[in-house]
Protein backbone atom coordinates (compact mmCIF):
# COMPACT_ATOMS: atom_id res chain seq x y z
CA UNK A 1 0.00 0.00 0.00
CA UNK A 2 2.55 1.87 1.18
CA UNK A 3 4.37 1.58 -2.27
CA UNK A 4 1.43 2.59 -3.93
CA UNK A 5 2.54 6.05 -3.29
CA UNK A 6 3.13 8.50 -6.18
CA UNK A 7 7.02 8.70 -7.18
CA UNK A 8 6.77 12.66 -7.83
CA UNK A 9 5.88 13.99 -4.60
CA UNK A 10 8.72 12.69 -1.69
CA UNK A 11 7.04 11.20 0.80
CA UNK A 12 8.59 11.76 4.10
CA UNK A 13 8.71 8.44 5.69
CA UNK A 14 10.85 5.66 4.25
CA UNK A 15 9.52 2.79 2.20
CA UNK A 16 10.14 -0.41 4.23
CA UNK A 17 11.21 -3.31 3.03
CA UNK A 18 8.33 -5.92 2.19
CA UNK A 19 10.77 -8.48 3.44
CA UNK A 20 9.69 -7.62 7.24
CA UNK A 21 6.45 -8.31 8.79
CA UNK A 22 4.48 -5.96 10.29
CA UNK A 23 4.25 -5.73 14.00
CA UNK A 24 1.99 -4.74 16.67
CA UNK A 25 2.25 -1.11 16.09
CA UNK A 26 -0.13 0.38 19.42
CA UNK A 27 0.76 -1.98 22.24
CA UNK A 28 3.71 0.23 23.82
CA UNK A 29 2.29 3.08 23.21
CA UNK A 30 -1.18 2.15 24.63
CA UNK A 31 0.24 1.11 28.06
CA UNK A 32 2.64 4.06 27.80
CA UNK A 33 -0.57 6.48 27.83
CA UNK A 34 -2.22 4.48 30.52
CA UNK A 35 0.62 4.34 32.36
CA UNK A 36 0.85 8.50 32.26
CA UNK A 37 -3.05 8.61 32.84
CA UNK A 38 -2.89 6.47 35.58
CA UNK A 39 0.14 8.90 36.92
CA UNK A 40 -1.54 11.91 36.47
CA UNK A 41 -4.47 10.89 38.65
CA UNK A 42 -3.20 9.33 41.21
CA UNK A 43 -1.32 11.95 42.67
CA UNK A 44 -4.45 14.21 42.06
CA UNK A 45 -6.78 12.19 43.74
CA UNK A 46 -5.18 10.13 45.76
CA UNK A 47 -3.14 12.39 47.32
CA UNK A 48 -1.16 10.31 50.14
CA UNK A 49 2.57 8.41 50.38
CA UNK A 50 1.29 5.59 48.08
CA UNK A 51 -0.37 7.31 46.16
CA UNK A 52 2.13 9.54 45.13
CA UNK A 53 4.67 7.08 45.19
CA UNK A 54 2.43 5.28 42.77
CA UNK A 55 2.30 8.71 40.50
CA UNK A 56 6.11 9.04 40.30
CA UNK A 57 6.52 5.64 39.29
CA UNK A 58 3.94 5.35 36.79
CA UNK A 59 5.20 8.49 35.36
CA UNK A 60 8.83 7.42 35.39
CA UNK A 61 8.11 4.87 33.38
CA UNK A 62 8.09 6.78 30.06
CA UNK A 63 10.94 8.33 30.48
CA UNK A 64 12.58 5.49 30.88
CA UNK A 65 11.88 3.63 28.56
CA UNK A 66 12.41 6.64 25.97
CA UNK A 67 15.58 6.36 27.59
CA UNK A 68 15.90 2.89 27.15
CA UNK A 69 15.50 2.98 23.48
CA UNK A 70 17.69 5.67 22.57
CA UNK A 71 20.87 3.78 24.54
CA UNK A 72 19.73 0.89 22.96
CA UNK A 73 19.94 2.82 19.41
CA UNK A 74 23.09 4.52 20.24
CA UNK A 75 24.94 1.57 21.43
CA UNK A 76 23.70 -1.07 18.73
CA UNK A 77 24.27 0.26 15.19
CA UNK A 78 27.43 2.71 14.50
CA UNK A 79 26.37 5.83 12.70
CA UNK A 80 26.76 5.72 8.70
CA UNK A 81 24.98 9.18 8.43
CA UNK A 82 24.82 9.93 4.59
CA UNK A 83 24.36 6.39 3.52
CA UNK A 84 22.18 4.55 1.30
CA UNK A 85 19.12 2.92 2.44
CA UNK B 1 -6.49 4.02 5.09
CA UNK B 2 -6.11 4.83 1.71
CA UNK B 3 -2.85 7.00 -0.13
CA UNK B 4 -5.17 9.72 -0.22
CA UNK B 5 -6.43 9.95 3.10
CA UNK B 6 -3.17 9.38 4.36
CA UNK B 7 -1.84 12.40 2.86
CA UNK B 8 -4.67 14.55 4.05
CA UNK B 9 -3.18 13.67 7.38
CA UNK B 10 0.16 14.44 6.43
CA UNK B 11 -1.17 17.67 5.80
CA UNK B 12 -3.07 18.15 8.36
CA UNK B 13 0.11 17.02 10.97
CA UNK B 14 2.24 19.20 9.02
CA UNK B 15 0.16 22.76 9.29
CA UNK B 16 -1.24 22.36 12.40
CA UNK B 17 2.46 21.71 13.59
CA UNK B 18 4.32 24.54 11.97
CA UNK B 19 1.53 26.80 13.22
CA UNK B 20 2.16 26.45 16.86
CA UNK B 21 5.69 25.12 16.86
CA UNK B 22 7.44 28.38 17.45
CA UNK B 23 4.89 29.21 20.05
CA UNK B 24 4.89 25.78 21.63
CA UNK B 25 8.88 26.11 21.95
CA UNK B 26 8.04 29.54 23.55
CA UNK B 27 5.82 27.91 26.20
CA UNK B 28 7.72 24.80 26.46
CA UNK B 29 10.90 26.96 27.54
CA UNK B 30 9.45 29.34 29.48
CA UNK B 31 7.46 26.85 31.51
CA UNK B 32 10.60 25.03 32.96
CA UNK B 33 11.29 27.84 35.19
CA UNK B 34 7.85 28.88 36.44
CA UNK B 35 8.07 25.17 37.37
CA UNK B 36 10.14 25.84 40.11
CA UNK B 37 9.52 29.31 40.92
CA UNK B 38 9.23 28.67 44.54
CA UNK B 39 12.27 27.20 44.72
CA UNK B 40 14.19 30.10 42.32
CA UNK B 41 12.96 32.75 44.85
CA UNK B 42 13.78 31.15 48.09
CA UNK B 43 17.39 30.20 46.49
CA UNK B 44 18.15 33.79 44.58
CA UNK B 45 15.97 36.17 46.68
CA UNK B 46 15.35 34.56 50.24
CA UNK B 47 12.23 36.33 52.23
CA UNK B 48 13.79 38.91 54.52
CA UNK B 49 10.82 39.45 56.38
CA UNK B 50 10.70 39.75 60.16
CA UNK B 51 10.44 35.64 61.82
CA UNK B 52 7.39 35.42 63.81
CA UNK B 53 7.00 35.42 67.22
CA UNK B 54 7.15 32.06 68.83
CA UNK B 55 4.76 31.25 70.81
CA UNK B 56 3.26 28.15 72.83
CA UNK B 57 1.54 25.73 70.56
CA UNK B 58 -2.21 26.08 70.61
CA UNK B 59 -2.03 29.86 71.04
CA UNK B 60 -6.08 30.81 69.76
CA UNK B 61 -6.01 33.47 66.78
CA UNK B 62 -6.98 37.28 67.79
CA UNK B 63 -10.56 38.20 66.23
CA UNK B 64 -10.20 39.86 63.23
CA UNK B 65 -12.36 42.54 64.79
CA UNK B 66 -9.21 43.53 66.22
CA UNK B 67 -7.22 43.37 63.57
CA UNK B 68 -9.76 45.28 61.51
CA UNK B 69 -9.86 48.30 63.68
CA UNK B 70 -6.20 48.35 63.97
CA UNK B 71 -5.83 48.94 60.50
CA UNK B 72 -8.65 51.82 60.57
CA UNK B 73 -7.09 53.21 63.77
CA UNK B 74 -3.64 53.38 61.75
CA UNK B 75 -5.45 54.85 58.54
CA UNK B 76 -8.64 57.07 59.73
CA UNK B 77 -10.66 57.97 56.89
CA UNK B 78 -9.66 55.16 54.44
CA UNK B 79 -11.49 52.41 53.85
CA UNK B 80 -10.42 48.41 53.90
CA UNK B 81 -11.23 46.68 50.99
CA UNK B 82 -9.62 43.17 52.13
CA UNK B 83 -8.77 41.19 54.56
CA UNK B 84 -6.95 37.40 53.80
CA UNK B 85 -5.52 35.12 56.42
CA UNK B 86 -2.48 33.51 54.87
CA UNK B 87 -2.43 29.93 53.39
CA UNK B 88 0.28 28.64 56.03
CA UNK B 89 1.86 31.39 57.78
CA UNK B 90 0.07 32.94 61.03
CA UNK B 91 -0.49 36.27 59.26
CA UNK B 92 -3.24 38.15 58.31
CA UNK B 93 -3.09 40.58 54.97
CA UNK B 94 -5.46 43.62 55.43
CA UNK B 95 -5.77 45.79 52.18
CA UNK B 96 -6.93 49.37 52.09
CA UNK B 97 -6.93 52.10 49.93
CA UNK B 98 -8.08 55.86 50.27
CA UNK B 99 -11.70 55.22 48.83
CA UNK B 100 -13.16 52.75 46.16
CA UNK B 101 -13.27 56.02 43.93
CA UNK B 102 -9.61 55.91 44.52
CA UNK B 103 -8.39 52.50 43.26
CA UNK B 104 -11.20 52.61 40.25
CA UNK B 105 -9.22 56.29 39.22
CA UNK B 106 -6.04 53.51 39.47
CA UNK B 107 -7.38 51.57 36.02
CA UNK B 108 -6.65 55.03 34.21
CA UNK B 109 -3.70 56.32 35.33
CA UNK B 110 -1.53 53.11 35.27
CA UNK B 111 1.33 54.75 37.24
CA UNK B 112 -1.04 55.09 40.02
CA UNK B 113 -1.02 52.81 43.24
CA UNK B 114 -3.70 54.00 45.76
CA UNK B 115 -4.06 50.89 47.26
CA UNK B 116 -1.79 49.15 49.80
CA UNK B 117 -1.74 46.45 52.81
CA UNK B 118 -0.35 45.42 56.28
CA UNK B 119 0.80 42.47 57.32
CA UNK B 120 -0.39 41.70 61.01
CA UNK B 121 0.64 38.60 62.77
CA UNK B 122 -2.24 36.71 63.36
CA UNK B 123 -1.98 35.35 67.13
CA UNK B 124 -0.38 38.96 68.38
CA UNK B 125 -2.34 40.95 66.35
CA UNK B 126 0.62 43.25 65.99
CA UNK B 127 1.85 45.09 62.59
CA UNK B 128 4.28 42.96 60.99
CA UNK B 129 5.35 44.50 58.18
CA UNK B 130 3.53 47.23 55.52
CA UNK B 131 3.84 47.50 51.84
CA UNK B 132 5.69 50.49 50.39
CA UNK B 133 4.32 53.53 50.74
CA UNK B 134 3.18 54.50 47.24
CA UNK B 135 5.71 58.05 46.91
CA UNK B 136 8.36 55.97 48.04
CA UNK B 137 11.22 55.17 45.49
CA UNK B 138 10.66 51.55 43.39
CA UNK B 139 12.94 49.03 45.11
CA UNK B 140 15.50 48.02 42.23
CA UNK B 141 14.24 44.86 40.35
CA UNK B 142 16.34 41.42 41.12
CA UNK B 143 17.46 39.76 37.56
CA UNK B 144 15.49 36.90 39.07
CA UNK B 145 12.48 39.18 39.45
CA UNK B 146 12.97 39.92 35.55
CA UNK B 147 13.45 36.76 34.05
CA UNK B 148 10.76 34.92 35.84
CA UNK B 149 8.12 37.74 35.24
CA UNK B 150 9.53 37.65 31.50
CA UNK B 151 8.95 33.87 31.65
CA UNK B 152 5.57 34.17 33.02
CA UNK B 153 4.17 37.05 30.42
CA UNK B 154 6.03 35.24 27.49
CA UNK B 155 4.33 31.75 28.76
CA UNK B 156 0.46 33.46 29.73
CA UNK B 157 0.38 35.82 27.32
CA UNK B 158 3.02 36.82 24.92
CA UNK B 159 3.33 40.26 26.55
CA UNK B 160 0.14 40.93 25.27
CA UNK B 161 -2.77 41.02 27.71
CA UNK B 162 -6.23 39.15 26.58
CA UNK B 163 -5.53 39.10 22.99
CA UNK B 164 -2.10 37.34 23.55
CA UNK B 165 -3.91 34.35 26.13
CA UNK B 166 -6.39 34.05 23.90
CA UNK B 167 -4.17 33.53 20.81
CA UNK B 168 -1.91 31.41 22.86
CA UNK B 169 -5.60 29.07 23.81
CA UNK B 170 -6.22 28.77 20.11
CA UNK B 171 -2.35 27.45 19.87
CA UNK B 172 -3.20 24.89 22.41
CA UNK B 173 -5.95 23.88 20.15
CA UNK B 174 -4.23 23.40 16.96
CA UNK B 175 -1.28 21.73 19.24
CA UNK B 176 -3.57 19.70 20.27
CA UNK B 177 -4.92 18.86 16.49
CA UNK B 178 -1.39 18.08 15.38
CA UNK B 179 -1.04 15.83 18.08
CA UNK B 180 -4.08 13.57 17.33
CA UNK B 181 -2.96 13.98 13.24
CA UNK B 182 0.43 13.02 14.38
CA UNK B 183 -0.78 9.65 16.26
CA UNK B 184 -2.50 8.45 13.43
CA UNK B 185 0.49 9.04 11.13
CA UNK B 186 2.22 7.15 13.53
CA UNK B 187 -0.26 4.05 13.45
CA UNK B 188 0.47 4.06 9.50
CA UNK B 189 4.45 4.26 9.62
CA UNK B 190 5.38 2.24 12.53
CA UNK B 191 3.38 -1.13 10.77
CA UNK B 192 6.88 -2.49 10.06
CA UNK B 193 8.74 -1.07 12.67
CA UNK B 194 9.24 -2.68 16.53
CA UNK B 195 8.07 -0.03 18.77
CA UNK B 196 11.26 2.61 19.87
CA UNK B 197 13.57 1.73 16.97
CA UNK B 198 15.83 4.39 15.91
CA UNK B 199 17.58 3.90 12.58
CA UNK B 200 21.24 4.78 12.86
CA UNK B 201 22.53 2.90 9.50
CA UNK B 202 20.85 5.08 7.26
CA UNK B 203 20.20 8.38 6.30
CA UNK B 204 20.02 10.85 9.25
CA UNK B 205 16.66 11.72 8.32
CA UNK B 206 15.09 8.12 9.30
CA UNK B 207 17.30 8.91 12.82
CA UNK B 208 15.43 11.69 13.28
CA UNK B 209 12.19 10.41 12.17
CA UNK B 210 12.51 7.38 14.61
CA UNK B 211 13.33 10.22 17.29
CA UNK B 212 10.28 12.41 16.38
CA UNK B 213 8.32 8.99 16.79
CA UNK B 214 9.70 7.60 19.86
CA UNK B 215 9.78 11.01 21.52
CA UNK B 216 6.74 11.46 20.43
CA UNK B 217 4.79 7.71 21.25
CA UNK B 218 6.05 8.01 24.70
CA UNK B 219 4.95 11.80 25.55
CA UNK B 220 1.40 11.83 23.41
CA UNK B 221 -1.13 11.92 26.60
CA UNK B 222 1.12 13.83 28.64
CA UNK B 223 1.62 16.56 26.10
CA UNK B 224 -1.98 16.07 25.22
CA UNK B 225 -3.26 16.74 29.26
CA UNK B 226 -1.17 19.51 29.56
CA UNK B 227 -2.09 21.22 26.13
CA UNK B 228 -5.68 20.95 26.56
CA UNK B 229 -5.18 22.18 30.05
CA UNK B 230 -3.37 25.60 28.95
CA UNK B 231 -6.07 26.00 26.24
CA UNK B 232 -8.33 25.65 29.37
CA UNK B 233 -6.32 28.50 31.72
CA UNK B 234 -6.22 30.74 28.93
CA UNK B 235 -10.01 30.81 28.56
CA UNK B 236 -10.08 31.56 31.97
CA UNK B 237 -11.08 35.34 31.60
CA UNK B 238 -14.11 35.01 29.35
CA UNK B 239 -15.10 32.24 31.54
CA UNK B 240 -15.36 34.34 35.04
CA UNK B 241 -16.39 36.80 32.58
CA UNK B 242 -19.49 34.87 31.61
CA UNK B 243 -20.38 33.88 34.83
CA UNK B 244 -20.49 37.65 35.85
CA UNK B 245 -22.86 38.46 33.65
CA UNK B 246 -25.01 35.75 34.04
CA UNK B 247 -24.99 34.23 37.76
CA UNK B 248 -23.60 36.36 39.66
CA UNK B 249 -25.29 39.28 38.14
CA UNK B 250 -28.85 37.48 38.81
CA UNK B 251 -27.92 36.80 42.21
CA UNK B 252 -26.84 40.71 43.19
CA UNK B 253 -29.70 41.84 41.44
CA UNK B 254 -31.78 42.54 44.12
CA UNK B 255 -28.85 44.66 45.55
CA UNK B 256 -27.70 46.40 42.57
CA UNK B 257 -28.46 49.78 43.14
CA UNK B 258 -27.95 50.37 46.83
CA UNK B 259 -25.53 52.79 48.26
CA UNK B 260 -22.60 51.79 49.95
CA UNK B 261 -22.75 52.04 53.47
CA UNK B 262 -19.91 53.36 55.85
CA UNK B 263 -17.36 50.97 56.95
CA UNK B 264 -18.11 51.72 60.91
CA UNK B 265 -21.57 50.73 60.77
CA UNK B 266 -20.86 47.24 59.54
CA UNK B 267 -20.96 43.80 60.72
CA UNK B 268 -18.06 41.78 62.21
CA UNK B 269 -15.76 40.49 59.67
CA UNK B 270 -14.90 37.86 62.83
CA UNK B 271 -18.38 36.86 62.69
CA UNK B 272 -18.73 37.28 58.72
CA UNK B 273 -15.67 34.44 58.48
CA UNK B 274 -17.60 32.30 61.04
CA UNK B 275 -20.93 32.10 59.20
CA UNK B 276 -19.16 31.54 55.84
CA UNK B 277 -17.02 28.44 57.02
CA UNK B 278 -20.68 27.08 58.73
CA UNK B 279 -22.36 27.67 55.37
CA UNK B 280 -19.55 25.72 53.01
CA UNK B 281 -18.78 22.67 54.70
CA UNK B 282 -15.63 20.85 53.69
CA UNK B 283 -14.33 24.37 53.45
CA UNK B 284 -11.55 26.66 54.21
CA UNK B 285 -12.40 30.50 54.10
CA UNK B 286 -9.19 32.28 52.61
CA UNK B 287 -10.75 36.29 52.33
CA UNK B 288 -13.36 38.45 52.59
CA UNK B 289 -13.75 41.48 50.81
CA UNK B 290 -15.45 44.47 51.33
CA UNK B 291 -19.04 45.67 50.21
CA UNK B 292 -18.69 47.98 47.60
CA UNK B 293 -15.97 46.04 45.51
CA UNK B 294 -16.02 46.01 42.01
CA UNK B 295 -17.31 42.40 41.48
CA UNK B 296 -19.47 42.36 44.50
CA UNK B 297 -22.32 43.45 45.79
CA UNK B 298 -22.88 46.81 47.85
CA UNK B 299 -23.81 45.85 51.25
CA UNK B 300 -22.65 42.23 51.06
CA UNK B 301 -19.43 41.05 52.31
CA UNK B 302 -17.92 38.35 49.80
CA UNK B 303 -16.41 35.43 51.14
CA UNK B 304 -14.27 33.33 49.14
CA UNK B 305 -13.91 29.32 50.58
CA UNK B 306 -12.27 26.82 48.92
CA UNK B 307 -12.00 22.80 49.08
CA UNK B 308 -9.81 21.32 51.87
CA UNK B 309 -8.70 18.70 50.04
CA UNK B 310 -5.91 19.07 47.03
CA UNK B 311 -8.03 18.14 43.85
CA UNK B 312 -11.06 20.50 45.20
CA UNK B 313 -8.18 22.97 46.27
CA UNK B 314 -8.69 25.55 43.18
CA UNK B 315 -12.82 24.78 43.60
CA UNK B 316 -13.84 28.48 44.82
CA UNK B 317 -17.63 28.80 46.32
CA UNK B 318 -17.98 32.58 47.00
CA UNK B 319 -20.80 32.93 50.53
CA UNK B 320 -22.66 36.31 50.34
CA UNK B 321 -22.79 37.81 54.38
CA UNK B 322 -25.22 41.01 54.47
CA UNK B 323 -22.86 43.45 55.67
CA UNK B 324 -25.63 45.40 57.50
CA UNK B 325 -27.20 42.50 59.63
CA UNK B 326 -24.39 39.77 59.51
CA UNK B 327 -26.70 37.33 58.17
CA UNK B 328 -26.20 34.21 55.64
CA UNK B 329 -27.54 35.26 52.47
CA UNK B 330 -25.88 32.26 50.79
CA UNK B 331 -23.37 30.00 49.37
CA UNK B 332 -22.70 30.14 45.45
CA UNK B 333 -21.18 27.42 43.86
CA UNK B 334 -19.02 28.00 40.87
CA UNK B 335 -20.68 26.71 37.32
CA UNK B 336 -19.77 23.56 35.41
CA UNK B 337 -17.58 25.63 33.41
CA UNK B 338 -15.83 26.89 35.93
CA UNK B 339 -15.46 23.87 38.25
CA UNK B 340 -13.92 22.48 35.03
CA UNK B 341 -11.18 25.20 34.62
CA UNK B 342 -10.25 24.79 38.19
CA UNK B 343 -10.09 21.12 38.18
CA UNK B 344 -7.76 21.43 34.92
CA UNK B 345 -5.00 23.50 36.68
CA UNK B 346 -3.06 21.60 39.05
CA UNK B 347 -3.05 18.78 35.74
CA UNK B 348 -1.63 22.18 34.08
CA UNK B 349 1.00 22.93 36.72
CA UNK B 350 2.28 19.58 37.79
CA UNK B 351 2.20 21.54 41.61
CA UNK B 352 0.29 18.51 43.31
CA UNK B 353 2.57 15.61 43.79
CA UNK B 354 5.81 17.38 45.45
CA UNK B 355 9.09 17.85 44.20
CA UNK B 356 9.50 14.32 42.75
CA UNK B 357 6.14 15.51 40.46
CA UNK B 358 7.81 19.01 39.55
CA UNK B 359 10.59 17.27 38.06
CA UNK B 360 8.78 14.40 35.99
CA UNK B 361 6.95 17.46 34.70
CA UNK B 362 10.35 19.38 33.77
CA UNK B 363 11.71 16.03 32.29
CA UNK B 364 8.30 15.12 30.24
CA UNK B 365 8.48 18.99 29.07
CA UNK B 366 12.20 18.61 27.57
CA UNK B 367 11.26 15.44 25.79
CA UNK B 368 8.28 17.37 24.06
CA UNK B 369 10.79 19.69 23.26
CA UNK B 370 13.01 17.60 21.80
CA UNK B 371 9.94 16.62 19.89
CA UNK B 372 9.02 19.89 18.72
CA UNK B 373 13.11 20.28 17.25
CA UNK B 374 13.02 17.12 15.51
CA UNK B 375 9.16 17.86 13.50
CA UNK B 376 11.16 21.40 12.90
CA UNK B 377 14.06 19.50 11.11
CA UNK B 378 12.32 16.92 9.45
CA UNK B 379 10.34 19.86 7.96
CA UNK B 380 13.47 21.87 7.12
CA UNK B 381 14.99 18.25 5.25
CA UNK B 382 12.31 18.44 3.23
CA UNK B 383 11.96 21.80 2.46
CA UNK B 384 15.92 21.09 1.52
CA UNK B 385 14.81 17.67 -0.69
CA UNK B 386 12.31 19.28 -2.68
CA UNK B 387 13.98 22.77 -3.60
CA UNK B 388 17.24 20.10 -4.31
CA UNK B 389 14.81 18.55 -6.61
CA UNK B 390 13.46 21.20 -7.92
CA UNK B 391 16.64 22.95 -8.76
CA UNK B 392 17.68 19.35 -11.12
CA UNK B 393 14.84 19.65 -12.50
CA UNK B 394 16.03 23.36 -14.04
CA UNK B 395 18.86 21.63 -15.07
CA UNK B 396 21.29 22.33 -11.80
CA UNK B 397 24.37 19.95 -11.25
CA UNK B 398 24.04 19.42 -7.29
CA UNK B 399 26.66 17.66 -4.90
CA UNK B 400 25.37 15.29 -2.62
CA UNK B 401 27.91 15.65 -0.25
CA UNK B 402 25.48 16.03 3.00
CA UNK B 403 23.13 14.05 5.50
CA UNK B 404 19.94 14.14 3.43
CA UNK B 405 20.80 12.45 -0.21
CA UNK B 406 18.81 9.16 0.29
CA UNK B 407 15.44 10.47 -0.15
CA UNK B 408 16.45 13.54 -2.57
CA UNK B 409 17.42 10.74 -5.11
CA UNK B 410 14.22 8.86 -4.60
CA UNK B 411 12.27 11.45 -5.12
Amino acid sequence: MMNAVSPEKPMPFPPVSASRSSVAVWPWPIALGLLTTFGLLSALLGQHGIWLALSWAALSIPLIVTVACLIRAWRRTPSFKGGQS
Amino acid sequence: MTTRTLRRWFVVHKWTSLVCTLFLLTVCVTGLPLLFSEQIWDIFVGDDDPPYEVLPPGTPNASLDVIVEKARALYPGQIITNVNPDDDEPAVLVSMAPSWQALKDDETYPDRHSGHWIKFDARTAKVLEQSRPADAPREPRTWTGIIMSTCNRLHTSLFAGLPGRLFLGLMGGVFVASLISGTVLYGRFMKRLPFGSVRRDRASRLTWLDLHNLLGAATLVWATVVGFTGLVNELQTPLFGLWRVTDVRQILKPYANLPVPLQDHLSSVQTAFDTAARAAPGNEVTGLSFPGASFGSPVHYVLWTRGATPLRARLFTPVLVDARTGELTGAYPMPWYLRFLEISRPLHFGDYGGMPLRILWALLDVVVIGVLVSGLVLWAGKRKIATDARLRALGYDLDDTDGVPALAERA
